[in-house]
């Protein structure tokens, strides 16, 4: 135990004088910069989109609502989250684990050639009329070939990516023989090593729909596609929801000058999280037909099992909150609300995201009930929930991580000035996607569909009375549009123009009094089995079902 | 005692008439839920079984060997199709069944976990998953109804679902090469 100690005061302190090895800063600061050009270009067509909602703007003949729709999807949702990640987990891995080897830094630098090729194959079909098939691309809609074989790609870059954060975790663990994993590392193992097991759904799906967009067959099965397509969507989407906690467990703490609630609980959550989520996917097709009652049935509680360790996190992060609070001098059952960092940028972010889940977690949750569900399915609420989600508890905390992630990776610091604009983009982002996803929350249980370019349908009475919340939605899209220019200025100003310096990466330490980690928390073989287990609880009776009682599939249709 | 007490109470859970009709209503989750489920509430009374018959586990089950070949010789005749119509439609083998999966297997199991050595878990492990595997290729691939209480879609679904558990014996069987063990126990 003693050289330990020793061993990590001494990483701690060579950290502290060399900083971040350039080589292992220059992988993360170029797929970092790489996410948020790519939110920017994204944000842009968020812009346009919203615009178009609202009914202001006409968009083009050769560059229509479904091109901007699917570019938006995919550039923001896949994308650019999966650049961050890899980004943030390789700088952490990074920093945790006393730099990376030269075997994981080759595998970054692969995957990163394989997503570029991706993105590109893909928004290539896109900006050609190729692939208007959302980012969900459900057949029987046919995109061009190549749009699959740019999300094989993608799923190839992933692949990789996780390859070299295991390959660097195990070579550490060699190393330091008895010793845990860094939290910090152990939520990037789990972040990738979930996101693999999602994203063989997908791989399967895009390898039937090749042979068929290409012609060499002439139906696919669509409940299948949909089936195995929401296995990755689900997924990815709590992949995302993952990496947003790791920074809350890890980071948060030491910012509002606490310290980690639990190091069991936060193991507790990524593994529960591994084993858990992949079947929670079915709930997005639980209106689908060809699904038996029974089957919804079951997966009502495969859905909701995902919610608790979301529930052990907000307990965490209440308990963390309360006990830095009362450390600084709180009082009363809510004293220590008020000595929470609320005009540092690092907290406010990431703060407003957590809120922002409880909303969004209970719009989550209403959504895996059939007859709720039937109610919003295909309704704009269903938009203003992912919004949420993916847009507020997931891109907030991506962006308060950015304020002291880049400012490390590029050896400068954070000053006031930009702190206050942090806060300004902070509040703009917020106050934007009330009024966005608040007004499509809203118009959803109205009726006005989603997927769908602005239309009065006839002048009918009803199409236009959703039209003042549009025009919500129009002006929190143009809000939202301008804290991404805002966020893209920051990112770029702390990358090259900030004064240089030391800026710390923040790891919370574990209580003086905090019980050992129990070894069995990396019991990784086991986790991998339990989950491949849970995936074939859930999967096995209804794909079984899709493909042997399967109707004679259907031949591709362009609707655009 | 809790974990006597859990085990108990799943127990009781799994035999109450409408659970064991839902449960046996659809072939996969007759085999792979229910009849673990059951394995699994005997591995939980097993301490509390071992606390009151000291001598007897001593006795019968020294090294480990005839717990966990008693074990074996249960799971094999739950997998023959044939017991598990008969339990669907002759009273007294479902009662067998509420009797030898708990107290035939998961007792036993438990109890000899501890006391065979390495290769003999590694036996176990290993004939657990190419059984498993056989019974994959049988359900899925045999062109006749194999049990009358259930149809063949859900035969071919059952095949799969042993592919699967031969699948993740497999992966945990070839893991712990990889990872050392006292590493993380």
């Amino acid at each position: 135990m003693e050289t330990a100690v020793l061993k990590e005061t001494f990483m701690d302190k060579t950290n502290k004088k060399l900083g971040v090895n350039p080589e292992d800063a220059l992988v993360s600061k170029v797929y970092l910069s790489l996410a948020f050009i790519l939110l920017l270009v994204g944000g842009t067509l968020g812009l346009l989109q919203g615009l178009n909602r609202a009914g202001l703007l006409q968009l083009p003949v050769w560059l229509n609502y479904y091109q901007i729709l699917t570019a938006h999807g995919i550039l923001l949702v896949v994308a650019f989250t999966t650049l961050f990640m890899t980004g943030y987990f390789y700088a952490g891995v990074s920093h945790t684990l006393g730099g990376l080897t030269s075997k994981a830094r080759k595998f970054a630098w692969s995957a990163l050639a394989s997503l570029l090729v991706g993105t590109v194959m893909i928004m290539t079909t896109v900006v050609m009329g190729e692939a208007s098939v959302m980012y969900t691309f459900y057949p029987p809609m046919q995109a061009s070939p190549w749009f699959y074989i740019g999300l094989v790609f993608l799923a190839l870059g992933i692949w990789l990516a996780g390859t070299g954060v295991f390959v660097n975790a195990a070579s550490w663990k060699k190393a330091n023989r008895g010793q845990k994993l860094p939290l910090f590392s152990f939520f990037a193992v789990g972040g990738y090593l979930l996101l693999i097991l999602g994203s063989l759904g997908i791989t399967a799906e895009v390898l039937m729909l090749i042979p068929w967009a290409f012609g060499w067959t002439e139906t696919v099965n669509v409940m299948l596609s949909r089936t195995l397509f929401w296995a990755f969507g689900h997924t990815a989407v709590n992949v995302w929801y993952l990496v947003a906690v790791s920074a809350w467990y890890v980071a948060i703490p030491k910012i509002i000058g606490g310290k980690t609630f639990s190091d069991v609980l936060a193991r507790v959550v990524v593994i529960l999280s591994v084993i858990l989520n992949v079947p929670g996917g079915f709930h997005h097709q639980i209106i689908d037909p060809g699904i038996t009652q029974s089957v919804k049935f079951m997966h009502v509680f495969m859905s909701l099992s995902i919610a608790l360790p979301s529930l052990l996190t907000a307990f965490a992060m209440f308990a963390i909150f309360e006990r830095a609070g009362r450390k600084k001098g709180a009082t009363g059952l809510l004293g220590w609300f008020k000595k929470l960092p609320w005009k540092d940028v690092r907290f406010l972010a990431p703060m407003i995201a957590m809120i922002t889940f409880i909303p969004a977690g209970a719009g989550g949750i209403a959504q895996t009930n059939n007859q709720l569900n039937q109610t919003v399915h295909n309704s704009l609420w269903v938009v203003g929930h992912f919004h949420l989600t993916v847009g507020v508890t997931v891109a907030l905390t991506f962006f308060g991580i950015a304020y002291w992630l880049i400012p490390y990776l590029s050896k400068r610091v954070m000053t006031a000035r930009l702190n206050k604009l942090g806060l300004i983009q902070t509040w703009l982002w917020a106050i934007g996607m009330l009024f966005m996803s608040g007004s499509m929350h809203w118009v959803g249980l109205l009726g006005s569909p989603r997927r769908t370019s602005f239309s009065t349908y006839g002048d009918n009475a009803t199409a236009l009375s959703w039209d003042p919340y549009l025009m919500f939605l129009g002006i929190g899209g143009t809000l939202l549009f301008a804290g991404v220019v805002l966020m893209v200025y920051i990112v770029f100003h702390l990358m090259f123009r900030a004064p240089k310096g030391h800026t710390e990466f923040p790891i919370a330490e574990e209580e003086e009094n905090a019980s050992p980690t129990p070894k069995w928390t990396e019991r990784w073989g086991l986790w991998i089995v339990l989950a491949i287990a849970v995936i074939s609880m859930g999967y096995v009776i209804p794909i079984v079902d899709m493909i042997v009682n399967a109707p004679p599939g259907s031949p591709g249709f362009k609707t655009w | 005692m809790r974990q006597a007490m859990y085990g108990l109470v799943l127990y009781v859970f799994l035999m109450l008439p409408p659970v064991a009709n839902l449960a046996e209503s659809v072939m996969t989750i007759h085999m792979h839920m229910q009849m673990p489920l059951f394995v699994i509430a005997g591995m939980l009374m097993t301490p509390f079984l071992k606390q009151q018959f000291p001598r007897f586990f001593a006795k019968w089950n020294s090294n480990g060997v005839p717990g966990i070949i008693l074990f074996m010789i249960v799971v094999i005749y739950w997998m023959i199709p044939r017991t598990m119509d008969e339990a669907l439609t002759i009273q007294a083998i479902e009662i067998f069944k509420f009797i030898s999966l708990p107290f035939l297997a998961g007792v036993p199991l438990r109890d000899s976990w501890k006391k065979i050595r390495l290769v003999g878990k590694n036996i176990i492990f290993v004939t657990l998953s190419v059984i498993c595997g056989f019974m994959a290729w049988l359900y899925i691939f045999s062109p006749e109804q194999l049990c009358n209480n259930y149809l063949i879609v859900e035969q071919i679904t059952l095949g799969w679902a042993f592919l699967f558990l031969a699948l993740s014996i497999m992966i945990y069987f070839v893991q712990q090469f990889f990872v050392d063990r006292s590493e993380c126990e």
